[in-house]
């Protein structure tokens, strides 16, 4: 709406007229000449009269216009756009403030970190509202976090709690917070102005969420999660994106370390991936293990993709290592160092149970020695008093029937990453094995072979797609394992997630498997001595066995890194978990872990990230247990454009600007309508300028027509 | 005491530049007295121009003896004969050569000058002058006479005009161009601002009879250019007839009509051998005068 501070000015546009009199006068004040002929002037003037009289028409325009461009210009035009804001902007408003606090707001621009600035912006826009305008704030991070969540008049408590706020480690969804802004205001009695300050970098990954659900999608859920079609039209928004406008930053974004299951003496092998937003450029990768250096490498990465570098390490001796990958320090230090666990063991622990007959031969084949202390013969019922979490494997031979304790702490085992494989034997029926929920299948029954359907070659039943329990012995060419069978158990129906790995002959089950929380079961369906079989006595029967444990112990294997996250299982963030551990975040404060009322935990939140340490119960020095990262989802900083945010988020009254100052002149020109005087004096200027440049066009040297006929000294005429 | 006759028009300084120069006829002429010209006659001189076969009554001084022994044959051989230059200045006074622009004499005394500057220098070569002025009729007809007083009384005359109401231009050539009845040389002073097919054939008449023709159109440098500053009515000179317009606007349609004006009489000229020339009076006469007559000459050898 257009409106003159000062309309008295406008009977100054009554000047508009004064050139056509000028005009009409100056053709009534007309000086006879004398001249020699009329025919030339007569033959001229119908050869101009046409262009004569649209440089005329064009020269009145022009100067008609010069004058109520400064007519309108002195009466000083203001351009609204509040509808209710005629009032010199007195209407009273409803006011939500977004700040984007995703860790990239750390990056450090010349004027200071974004952070800063849009706190620093969000001060400023609440220290210009009046005295009854209410205000509310929102964090944008992973999930909206309500500052001040009910409109206030408070001034001076808002400014508080902004100037308190932190910047959060992890991303930024401000879809989410602008539509709980929405709803908030929504909520509001009273017919006031609502607007919304959204205060960000003006990374587009923040704004990822507009452009996934579109604003037709948008409208419909949850009211606190969506933000109508009549919002979109009718709040002003109101944009800082901050940030800078070709960002710079690298960073490791991910490390895999491999092998998997590391043992001393193995060779470690790091793939580090780099990620960069901006120009292609040199990054220097370095690995440290425990504060020293291990390894440093140069790559070459193309503007605003990723790149890997390999790194190689050995000799690292056994136990668990926290190892940093840094890239150089750059505008966002926050990113530039990622951590992890590299867990190295000396070997691999066994715990075999059940009597002595039953694991002699599993006992001999493992522990050949007998000062290997990595394998240990207890009988049933001692488990219940054994810390299973020092034991890699638990093999249960004829071990069965188990007390109900026994059974929960197997279970509980087998679920936190565990392998417990089961040899049967005559101590219990089949119905026996049911106590036990975690077997692959139950046994129905055991059956004896005849003599001459004794000798059965073992054949690996091929791992199918989705399969999660594998198994994959390999043996030399042509050799073909053959067992033979005097007595073997029959097996039910296979649980979920189990499968028949090995079968005795075509279609006898030799050995089935499962998988069961983070660890694995395996059944086998003969006795692990000679009792039931010969297979304890083949020459196969030490790799099957090893594999069984490498492959659980592969399955159970932490992972060297995680991000921070909330609600996560606590078995597959750190190995055997037990309800009197204390783990101990970086900062020292203690890590909540919950238990959802059946002995599962879970950990409620992941919230800083670095090394989290585990102190056993008794132990005298905790443990470094996990290594958390930020997600460095968001270290990827390209900005997204006006425009194309105008169009992800639909806003009909959208206004960004890229500095504070702009974003407080936006305001006022919102509240207060922005004065087009200046516009109207540069285009008077234009006008004076054009109308001088035609009026004074005929006046600009011409060639005479004496010098282009080129007449000479003598008179002569020399015509072209 | 006014000055009258020549020394109304040229000062000694100029008469003084003018001195050595002459004005020569590219045609043969016929003059009355012996002078420096080529005439069409055969007569004394020594230069040879043909032979003739010998005639009872011819001087035997005259028979080409060499002619005689080779081909046994009498033939007479004759020479060119030389005679003096009469020279025709034709001063228009008719309206439009009243025109003036501020600081220029109007073109008719710039054409008077112009009269008087040629006739001193014919008269300083012995040869005749004569003049014809006229606006919308014949006015004054002088014969060619080689006296200076001739020709002071001739400019006393032509003081005595002043610029006409209207003009008929071709109407008084071709009359005078009936009354020279023997070759010579015709001087036009004008700024033809006339009927151009008419004067054209006017000029024609003048070659047709075999005279030299040299024509002076004299313009005023803003009637060339239009060079004014602001709308005016403008009134024309020979009929009285005004109409308001802005010089401004129309220059450069102007000069382009002007241009070609200019144009169609030079290359008519060209076609007919008539020495045309463009003369502007913001050019001193003197300076003109001689830069012309030397650039004559030149062209002459």
């Amino acid at each position: 709406m257009l409106v003159f501070a000062n309309p008295a000015f406008l009977w100054a546009l009554t000047a508009a007229a004064i050139p056509l009199m000028l005009h009409m006068f100056q053709r009534r004040r007309t000086v006879v000449t004398p001249f020699p002929t009329l025919r030339f002037l007569k033959a001229a003037q119908k050869r101009s009269s046409s262009r004569v009289r649209f440089e005329n028409f064009l020269l009145w325009l022009l100067r008609t216009l010069l004058l109520l461009m400064i007519g309108f210009a002195f009466a000083l035009p203001v351009l609204r756009s509040t509808t209710g804001g005629s009032w010199l902007s007195r209407t009273r408003r409803d006011v939500a403030i977004v700040i984007d606090a995703s860790y990239s707001m750390n990056y450090e621009l010349d004027r200071g970190k974004i952070f800063a600035i849009c706190k620093d912006a969000a001060v400023s826009i609440v220290n210009g509202l009046f005295a009854g305008d209410r205000v509310c704030v929102y964090v944008a991070a992973d999930t909206p976090i309500p500052v001040i969540e009910k409109p206030t008049t408070e001034h001076a408590t808002v400014v508080q709690a902004i100037q308190a706020l932190a910047c959060q480690h992890g991303s930024s969804k401000l879809d989410e917070a602008v539509a709980l802004a929405l709803h908030t205001l929504e909520q509001q009695d009273g017919r006031r102005e609502r607007e919304v300050y959204i205060l960000t970098d003006g990374q587009a990954l923040a704004w990822q969420g507009f452009r996934d659900a579109p604003p037709e999608a948008a409208a419909r859920g949850d009211d606190r999660a969506r933000i109508t079609r009549e919002q979109r039209d009718k709040v002003s928004f109101f944009a800082l994106l901050a940030g800078a406008l070709q960002p710079d930053n690298a960073c490791p974004t991910d490390v895999k370390v491999s092998p998997a299951l590391m043992l001393a003496g193995q060779t470690a092998r790091l793939n580090v991936r780099v990620g960069r937003t901006g120009a292609a450029k040199h990054v220097t990768v370095a690995v440290d293990i425990a504060g020293q250096e291990r390894g440093r490498r140069s790559i070459s990465t193309d503007a605003d993709t990723e790149a890997t570098v390999d790194f190689v390490l050995s000799g690292l001796e056994p136990g668990t290592h926290v190892a940093t990958v840094t890239t150089p320090q750059d505008a966002l230090p926050e990113d530039d160092t990622f951590q992890f666990l590299i867990r190295v063991r000396k070997q691999l622990p066994v715990l075999i149970a059940g009597p002595q007959d039953a694991t002699r031969y599993l006992k001999a084949a493992l522990a050949p020695g007998a000062a290997d202390e990595s394998v240990k013969q207890a009988e049933a019922a001692e488990i219940a008093q054994i810390d299973l979490r020092d034991y890699q494997a638990l093999f249960l031979c004829d071990a069965f029937p188990l007390d109900g304790q026994t059974v929960l702490r197997v279970e509980e085992y087998a679920k936190n990453g565990g392998v417990v494989v089961v040899f049967p034997g005559y101590r219990a029926e089949a119905g026996a094995y049911t106590e036990l929920k975690i077997l692959p299948a139950f046994p129905a029954s055991t059956v004896d072979i005849p003599v001459e359907l004794a000798a059965r070659p073992l054949k690996r039943i091929p791992n199918q797609e989705g399969q999660v329990v594998t198994f994959s012995l390999p043996l030399p060419p042509g050799t073909v394992p053959t067992v033979a069978l005097k007595r073997v158990m029959t097996l039910g129906e296979l649980q979920e997630g189990s499968a028949v790995l090995v079968t005795a002959g075509d279609d006898q089950p030799f050995m089935a498997g499962r998988a069961v929380g983070r660890g694995r079961v395996f059944l086998f369906t003969v006795g692990a001595n000679r009792d039931w079989s010969t297979f304890p006595l083949t020459a196969f029967f030490l790799p099957v066995v090893h594999q069984l444990i490498r492959q659980g112990a592969g399955a159970s294997v932490q992972p060297p890194h995680l991000t921070l996250g909330a609600h996560l299982p606590v078995n597959e963030a750190v190995p055997n978990y037990r309800d009197d551990d204390a783990i101990s975040m970086p900062s020292g404060l203690p890590l909540a872990i919950k238990d959802n009322g059946n002995r599962t935990f879970f950990i409620d939140t992941l919230p800083e990230p670095g090394i989290y340490t585990r102190a056993k119960a008794g132990a005298a020095e905790p443990e470094p247990v996990l290594a958390v990262n930020t997600d460095r989802f968001e270290s990827r900083l390209t900005p997204a454009g006006s425009d194309e945010l105008a169009e992800w988020t639909g806003f009909k009254k959208w206004l960004t600007a890229s500095d504070p100052e702009e974003l407080l002149r936006l305001i006022d020109e919102h509240r207060n309508g922005r004065s087009l005087a200046e516009i109207f004096l540069w285009l008077a200027l234009l006008f004076a300028l054009l109308e001088w440049w035609i009026a004074n066009r005929a006046l600009r040297a011409q060639t005479g027509a004496t010098e282009k006929m080129k007449v000479d000294l003598a008179g002569k005429v020399v015509t072209s | 005491m006014s000055k009258e006759g020549i020394s109304a028009y040229l000062t000694p300084a100029q008469m003084s530049k003018l001195n050595r120069l002459a004005l020569n006829s590219r045609y043969v002429v016929e003059g009355t007295l012996a002078g420096r010209h080529r005439s069409a006659q055969k007569g004394a001189s020594t230069e040879f121009a043909d032979h003739r076969s010998y005639m009872p009554g011819d001087d035997l001084k005259r028979i080409d003896w060499k002619v005689l022994g080779r081909t046994d044959k009498y033939y007479i051989r004759r020479y060119q004969d030389e005679t003096n230059l009469r020279v025709y200045l034709l001063v228009d006074r008719s309206g439009s050569m009243g025109y003036t622009s501020a600081e220029h004499p109007t073109k008719f005394n710039y054409a008077c000058t112009l009269a008087a500057a040629l006739g001193y220098v014919v008269l300083k070569s012995r040869d005749a002058v004569g003049m014809y002025i006229y606006g919308e009729k014949m006015d004054a007809a002088l014969p060619c006479k080689n006296s200076f007083n001739e020709l002071n009384n001739a400019l006393k005359i032509l003081q005595g005009y002043k610029p006409a109401q209207g003009t008929a231009g071709a109407d008084v050539m071709h009359q005078i161009a009936e009354s020279i009845n023997r070759r010579a040389m015709v001087i036009i002073i004008s700024d033809l601002l006339d009927d151009q097919p008419e004067i054209i054939k006017a000029v024609a008449h003048f070659r047709k009879n075999l005279h030299d023709v040299i024509v002076f159109h004299t313009l005023d440098p803003v009637e060339l250019n239009l060079d004014l500053k602001r709308g005016a009515e403008f009134e024309d000179l020979e009929t009285g007839e005004r109409m308001i317009a802005d010089p401004r606007a129309m220059a450069k349609e102007y000069k382009d009509l002007m241009g070609q004006f200019i144009e169609d009489y030079r290359k008519a000229c060209s076609e007919m051998k008539v020495d045309y020339r463009l003369v502007k009076t913001d050019e001193p006469v003197d300076t003109f005068v001689r830069a012309y007559l030397e650039e004559r000459k030149r062209l002459s050898r």
